[in-house]
């Protein structure tokens, strides 16, 4: 996978998380995953098709997904309710969006789908075809993984 | 313990939200998230703006402007929703009351949409995320006019 597609996605995912939890925002190691992997309890789901195609997925453990959520609302929410999921689908749009108008503005033409949001426990994602990488983001209310699988439409 | 008396007021600045005569402008918001439109109707309401009414799609969000209207002063309206989109939301609600106030509020990277709404005749537009001053200001500029 071209480094192009995930530095916008990085830049995007630092600069909201910054905005929006008014915090330090710290970015761990890049890593690969390939063919299958867990995901933490909480993933925000967003599509691309067009030049390009593929998915980047914002994963985090139910507690962070908690306190972000909470964080973002201003005050403590009891559980990841309805309001919760929103605020995470939310976070979701506002990093894909920044990052994809770089990416347009770098000539790559594509559209989204809104976010999908999974929850629950030991769920595992295949992709056979794309290999994924991963960009760790540490703010104070945990890690959230941005995990971008994008190729070149054949 | 008296409290009037007891503490002065220190803002003599009258909140955005308050026309001259005192009462607050009325607002409807018009977004599917669940999250904005709370971030919206907090912005606002703390700055004494009365949020009269919410609607999750642009469908919805043109019925209620109809029931509202003339009690109305300004319409907030996402972009990207189910059912019918905030363009043609505010086509319609432009086609009924064409001096309805409207703002956009749009996520990063719709800038031709963005250009097409003010086309269309909405006031202004308001880029997520969201913050206080951003919203405040945008929104009193628009019933200035």
């Amino acid at each position: 996978m071209r480094v192009e597609y995930i530095n916008p996605f990085v830049e995007a995912a630092f600069n909201v998380l910054k905005e929006v939890l008014n915090a330090d925002v710290r970015r761990g190691e890049l890593y690969l995953k390939s063919t299958t992997m867990p995901v933490l309890g909480v993933a925000a789901l967003v599509g691309l098709a067009g030049d390009v195609e593929g998915r980047v997925l914002f994963d985090m453990s139910k507690d962070t997904a908690l306190a972000v959520a909470s964080a973002m609302n201003g005050e403590q929410l009891p559980s990841l309710d309805e309001l919760g999921k929103a605020t995470i689908t939310e976070l979701a749009n506002m990093i894909t969006a920044q990052a994809v108008t770089k990416l347009h503005d770098l000539g790559f033409k594509f559209d989204l789908t809104p976010p999908a949001l999974f929850t629950g426990e030991n769920m595992e994602i295949s992709d056979h075809e794309v290999e994924a990488l991963i960009v760790p983001m540490e703010v104070p209310q945990g890690k959230i993984e941005i995990n971008v699988a994008i190729r070149e439409r054949a | 313990m008296k409290t009037k008396q007891d503490f002065p007021s220190i803002n003599e600045r009258a909140p955005d939200g308050k026309k001259e005569d005192g009462t607050p402008f009325r607002v409807l918001i018009v977004d599917d998230s669940m999250f904005v439109a709370k971030q919206i109707g907090q912005i606002l309401t703390s700055e004494g703006y009365d949020v009269v009414a919410s609607a999750a799609d642009g469908e919805q969000g043109v019925e209620k402007y109809k029931e509202l209207y003339p009690n109305i002063d300004l319409v907030t309206m996402d972009i990207t929703m189910p059912k019918m989109d905030g363009i043609t939301a505010l086509e319609h609600i432009m086609n009924f009351d064409k001096n309805a106030r409207v703002v956009m509020i749009s996520a990063l990277g719709k800038q031709d949409l963005v250009k097409k709404s003010l086309l269309l005749g909405a006031r202004n537009y308001i880029v997520k995320p969201l913050d206080r001053k951003k919203v405040l200001e945008r929104i009193s500029q628009v019933l200035e006019k």
